[in-house]
Formats: structure tokens, C-alpha cells, sequence
């Protein structure tokens, strides 16, 4: 599971998977690791439903005894009580895991739990409530390895979903960094182009490519760009909307509209 | 002598701008931000109960980014 390639049938479902990709090391990833997840509200049980899937080892935390039924019920391991506590961590298994997903609505359990995860050597997630705390927690939160705002995360895919399928947004990498997938249609100005032939702008690179119903794979040069092929492109914002034009064949106006006011957004999200 | 706690949400990611200027403030001792439900803790001495109230509610939330603010007195 790598954050870039993947396909969802529901906006939910990449939310899910996009946070259990947040839990998951940078390079490659170990056949089976072990996860404990906070919270088995929407965000939590579907975070540990993907991971499972993936064939990772889950338990979760929850201290609502509806919530705990419902996880039993998919037959998740659960662990009942106060995701805050060090022993309620240690019987959910906190010493051997390689990830806290930490995803309650509750800002304190959520950091505390990090803090003791961290002691035990985990990559941390934290689950945050509003979209200004975004930056603090970046900056401050140093016993956090990741920080997610799920309705930032509901809302790119939302986006996604209006603008129609010729771009996608799937992921940010730093405050102005922004990886895209875009289809190729029969007006944009690079159709007929081989990669090698393509040049987009200093701060834009390809990372991916891939014909129409085929996969994604490392960008051949001697392939053409033509109506349906897909291409993931890492840019910066200031260079999105020109990205868009040539690869899409927006108008000005139009690529400028689905850029526009994220450039100047302070959390570096797609809002 | 009143020392008082003020708890500070804020609703911005400003975060530094927003200590920077409480600690600014007369009578605040130290302000630190914090990970929770709130933003920043600020702890203030000061003569008089009044001048707690007049740190509080005029001086911090009339900085730009404050949101909230809830104060404890110290009773010991």
C-alpha cells in the first residue's frame, strides 16, 4: 500500500485507506505489521478494516460499549478502556507494534496515547479536530509522526468527485507540494506527445504513467500521451493550474478555479 | 497577589504570534503551547482579581486568532 495508487469505490473507503497508508513506513512495507488503533468510531474501524485487509495484524481500543460490539461484531480484536492509559496500550499490545493509529475525536487521549507509543518506539498517528490545529501539531507535536485531519482528507476526495475524473488529488507532501493524477483528453495541448517530448514546468515532475485501462507503472519515454492515459505528477501549487492546462487542456479560468484559493492556504491542504 | 491559569483556544495556526503577544502582556509570567482541547496555557500574576479579569477578558481576547478563554484562580 503505497499513498499513490489505488482505486475506491466510495469517498469513506479512501479516507480509510489513505490513513492506514499513514500508518504504514515510507519505502517498503513488511509483509505483516502489527497496528493498534484508538477509536473505533467511522474512521477508526474502517483505518483497521483496510489494514486487515492488507493483511496486517489490528487491535483496537474503544471505550463505548456499543462501539466495542460493533468491532467484535467484524471480529476485531478489542481491547475495552481509556486508549490514554499505558496499561490499556500494553494489553492492546502497544510493546511489539509498529504503528499507533491514534483517531478518537478526543485531542488529549489522542496526543497522551502518542506520547506513550512513542516511548515504546511506534510510528504515531494523531487524529486532530480542526483544521488550524494542523500546523501547530506539525510543528510542535514532536512525538507525533503524522497528523490527520479527516475532513481536510473528505473533502479533497469530495473535490475530486465534482471536478469529474480528469484530476485527481491524492496526496500532500508538504505545505505546497501536491500529488496529482490527471487524464490526458483530446484537447489538452501535450496529446500525441511522447513523455520524453513533454516539459512541464521546474517545480512539476512525472512520477507514474499509464495508458487508458492499464495500470500505473515508472514512466516510459517512448510512450505517446494520448485521450484516457494517466499521468501522476508531484508539482507545486504554484505550478498546478499550467500542470492542468497542458495535460488536460483546461482553459486559463478554469484551471485557475481548481487551483485557485488552496495556494494560499495556511495548512497546505486542498480544501 | 492573584495567580491565575488561562486556558487559550485559539482559531488560528498561528500559534507562536498568539503566545508571543500574550507573554507580552503585563502581568503574564509564562505562556506555553499545549496539546489538548485547549491552545495555550498562560500563567499570570497580578494584585488583584480584577486585573486577572482585565488580562483575560479584554487583553488576551482582544488579540486576533483567540477564540475562547477560561480562567482559573489558584487557591493556595
Amino acid at each position: 500500500m503505497t499513498k499513490t495508487f489505488a482505486r475506491f469505490s466510495t469517498l469513506f473507503d479512501w479516507l480509510a485507506w489513505y490513513i492506514g497508508a499513514s500508518l504504514l513506513p515510507g519505502g517498503s512495507v513488511p509483509q505483516c505489521m502489527r497496528f493498534v488503533i484508538i477509536g473505533a468510531g467511522r474512521v477508526g474501524l474502517r483505518t483497521a478494516r483496510v489494514l486487515r485487509e492488507e493483511g496486517h495484524e489490528v487491535s483496537v481500543i474503544e471505550r463505548d460499549e456499543a462501539m466495542i460490539r460493533r468491532a467484535r461484531n467484524q471480529e476485531f480484536t478489542v481491547v475495552e478502556g481509556d486508549g490514554s492509559r499505558e496499561d490499556v496500550l500494553e494489553e492492546a499490545g502497544i510493546a511489539d507494534a509498529d504503528a499507533l493509529g491514534a483517531l478518537t475525536g478526543d485531542l488529549n487521549v489522542n496526543f497522551t496515547a502518542c506520547m506513550i507509543a512513542n516511548h515504546y518506539g511506534c510510528r504515531t498517528i494523531m487524529r486532530i479536530d480542526e483544521a488550524y490545529r494542523e500546523g501547530i501539531y506539525r510543528k510542535y507535536a514532536d512525538e507525533v509522526d503524522e497528523v490527520i485531519y479527516p475532513e481536510r482528507l473528505g473533502a479533497i476526495g469530495a473535490k475530486n468527485a465534482l471536478l469529474g475524473g480528469t484530476i485527481r488529488a491524492i496526496a500532500d507532501i508538504a505545505p505546497h507540494l501536491q500529488v496529482v493524477e490527471l487524464t490526458i483528453t483530446n484537447g489538452a495541448p501535450v496529446n500525441g506527445y511522447t513523455i520524453s517530448e513533454l516539459q512541464l514546468p521546474a517545480n512539476a515532475t512525472v512520477l507514474a504513467f499509464g495508458k487508458r485501462d492499464q495500470d500505473l507503472g515508472l514512466p516510459d519515454e517512448d510512450l505517446s500521451l494520448e485521450d484516457g492515459d494517466r499521468l501522476v505528477v508531484l508539482a507545486d501549487y504554484g505550478v498546478l493550474s499550467e500542470v492542468r492546462q497542458l495535460l488536460v487542456g483546461e482553459s486559463e479560468a478554469q484551471a485557475a478555479a481548481n487551483t485557485g484559493s488552496d495556494a494560499t492556504s495556511g495548512t497546505g491542504g486542498v480544501n | 497577589m492573584v495567580t491565575a491559569f488561562i486556558m487559550v483556544k485559539a482559531n488560528t495556526g498561528e500559534a507562536d504570534r498568539l503566545r508571543d503577544s500574550i507573554e507580552s502582556i503585563d502581568g503574564v509570567q509564562s505562556a506555553h503551547i499545549v496539546a489538548g482541547d485547549v491552545d495555550i496555557i498562560a500563567k499570570a500574576s497580578v494584585e488583584t482579581p480584577a486585573a486577572v479579569k482585565e488580562i483575560a477578558a479584554t487583553q488576551i481576547q482582544g488579540i486576533d486568532g483567540i477564540e475562547d478563554t477560561q480562567t482559573y484562580i489558584a487557591m493556595d
